[in-house]
């Protein structure tokens, strides 16, 4: 992707606001990106507004509220992918030159739902028969840690590790660091997932402003450059799949970095989809951030911590920072953004050049996910 | 020995998924494409492989290897819990979710297709396919 920059985010910190409505959720988010960007928000030429179950026309209630509606309004939903999804259709419309400004907003809340698991579509066979995304992610982590001989400990860390980091993100749901013990002591969800290994119910929003290089270069004194912006759908298979590495991000990742020029070892910083505990190790072999089956002993090494080779989810990830679905992959860009610009406070990564985000979900029979959307950002 | 599905006069969960046959065990009904010959379960009105329509149904193997598993405790009121799902392997290649019984069950175990009850809600037990491992 050429000719791109983000040039303003905002985000209001995830959490649960049950008596605020989705609109009062979203506004908040586009008028600190706005202010972030300090530009006339009159500027902006369309939107681009993700949400998984936030309803009809989420979009047009948001920037009704503020006043500036009357522009294309496009509502994305991608599942957990749709706020990144939007972000993918915003930056290939300021790519192919159709506006040189456009916001593009997640957001959503699920306590309206009143907690348990997400809701998901019973028109899906497997659905219907009783699955529930934890029980997804809980079978690939029992085959994965049967292919593999991981301990459950090992897959337990990457909560211990994102908690540690959401303890230094304002902005993040859950912010006191636990114990390996503690995760692996809290209530059983679906063997082997505790309730500390799956992400929390929660509500949030998050918003980006985009503009084309040139125009950043005028609006902007720190652009970050959108370097590459993928999106995919999962291959639907009715038969065999390797549940331990999902087809859908092995092969987002593979062709972003061929559109890219760059390889895993560029990436200096990540945010990346971990729903539960065993996601972010998966995700790191996906990746190739390690090789097959080395995911437990990367995260042991420290290499994904802060002050690590590769630090994944500086932010707490979904399991800390929280996972109000539509609004993640927004979250991620503000997050990696913030990084690069050296604004990211106690979590910084000192020098981080080029991030990543993958936001990737859609629970439906015979497929990984339903989508996938993984973007590149460069200082 | 299999169970036989459950008889009730409220239809399986699975709809007509799940029947019996000819010996009166419980046997997965699928899709069989009369183009290409892939087949799948559930049987679904177009074949994935080459979009034909002619899919005729098709008695699936009976017996399939779990593949993975979990035990869960946090799932809609109506499921009986712990509910224990996985993915079923079979030889023909048909991947099934499916309910399971057993307490000792494994990755790699060989397992066998039956009915059971599932679950409970307003209009009474819930019914549908369930594997359990097979007994030497």
């Amino acid at each position: 992707m050429k000719g791109v920059s983000v040039i303003g985010v905002g985000m209001i910190p995830f959490g649960k606001y049950p008596d605020t409505n989705i609109t009062d959720l979203g506004w908040p988010a586009v008028k600190a990106a706005i202010k972030d960007a300090g530009i006339d928000p009159r500027r902006i030429r369309a939107v681009y507004s993700g949400t998984a179950r936030g309803g009809a026309m989420v979009g047009q209630r948001i920037m009704g509220r503020l006043g500036l509606a009357g522009l294309p309004i496009v509502n994305v939903e991608n599942a957990c992918s749709s706020s990144s999804s939007a972000m993918a259709q915003g930056a290939m419309a300021v790519a192919a030159g159709a506006y040189d400004v456009v916001l593009v907003i997640g957001v959503e809340k699920l306590t309206k739902f009143g907690g348990g698991t997400l809701p998901l579509d019973e028109d899906d066979w497997e659905v219907r028969l009783g699955l529930t995304m934890p029980a997804l992610y809980a079978m690939r982590a029992q085959r994965y840690m049967h292919d593999y001989g991981v301990s459950l400990k090992d897959v337990a860390g990457v909560s211990v590790k994102n908690r540690r980091n959401g303890a230094l993100n304002p902005d993040a749901q859950m912010r006191k660091e636990v114990t390996v013990d503690e995760v692996l002591a809290s209530r059983m969800i679906a063997d082997p997932f505790t309730l500390l290994q799956c992400c929390p119910t929660g509500d949030g929003a998050a918003a980006i402003i985009l503009a084309s290089s040139a125009v950043a270069k005028q609006l902007s004194s720190d652009p970050i450059e959108v370097r590459a912006s993928h999106l995919t759908s999962g291959r639907f298979m009715s038969g065999f799949r390797d549940m331990t590495s999902p087809e859908i991000t092995v092969r987002g990742a593979r062709e972003i970095f061929e559109e890219s020029g760059l390889g895993p070892e560029d990436i200096d910083v990540a945010e990346v989809h971990d729903a539960f505990s065993i996601a972010e190790l998966i995700y790191y072999e996906a990746f190739g951030f390690c090789a097959r089956g080395e995911g437990a002993s990367l995260l042991n090494s420290g290499a994904t911590g802060l002050g690590g080779r590769i630090p994944v989810n500086p932010s707490g990830g979904l399991i800390a920072k929280g996972h109000p679905v539509g609004a993640t992959g927004a979250a991620q860009v503000v997050e990696i953004v913030r990084q690069l610009r050296g604004q990211a406070g106690a979590r910084q990564v000192e020098g981080a050049k080029v991030g990543m985000t993958h936001a990737t979900g859609g629970g439906i029979s015979g497929f990984d996910h339903g989508a996938c959307s993984i973007h590149i950002f460069q200082r | 020995m299999a169970e036989a599905a459950v008889p009730t006069t409220r239809p399986f969960l699975c709809g007509d998924a799940l029947g019996i046959d000819a010996s009166g065990r419980a046997t997965l009904i699928g899709g069989r494409c009369a183009d290409c010959g892939s087949e799948t379960f559930p049987r679904v009105p177009v074949c994935a492989s080459c979009m034909s329509e002619n899919i005729r149904a098709q008695a699936m193997p009976r017996v399939g290897i779990l593949y993975a598993f979990s035990v869960v405790h946090v799932a809609a009121k109506k499921w009986k819990k712990p509910m224990r799902i996985g993915y079923v392997d079979l030889p023909n290649g048909a991947r099934v979710f499916t309910h399971l019984d057993g307490a000792d069950l494994a990755i790699g175990d060989e397992v066998e297709v039956g009915g059971g009850t599932v679950g409970e809600d307003d209009e009474g037990p819930i019914t549908s396919f369930v594997f359990r491992k097979v007994r030497r």
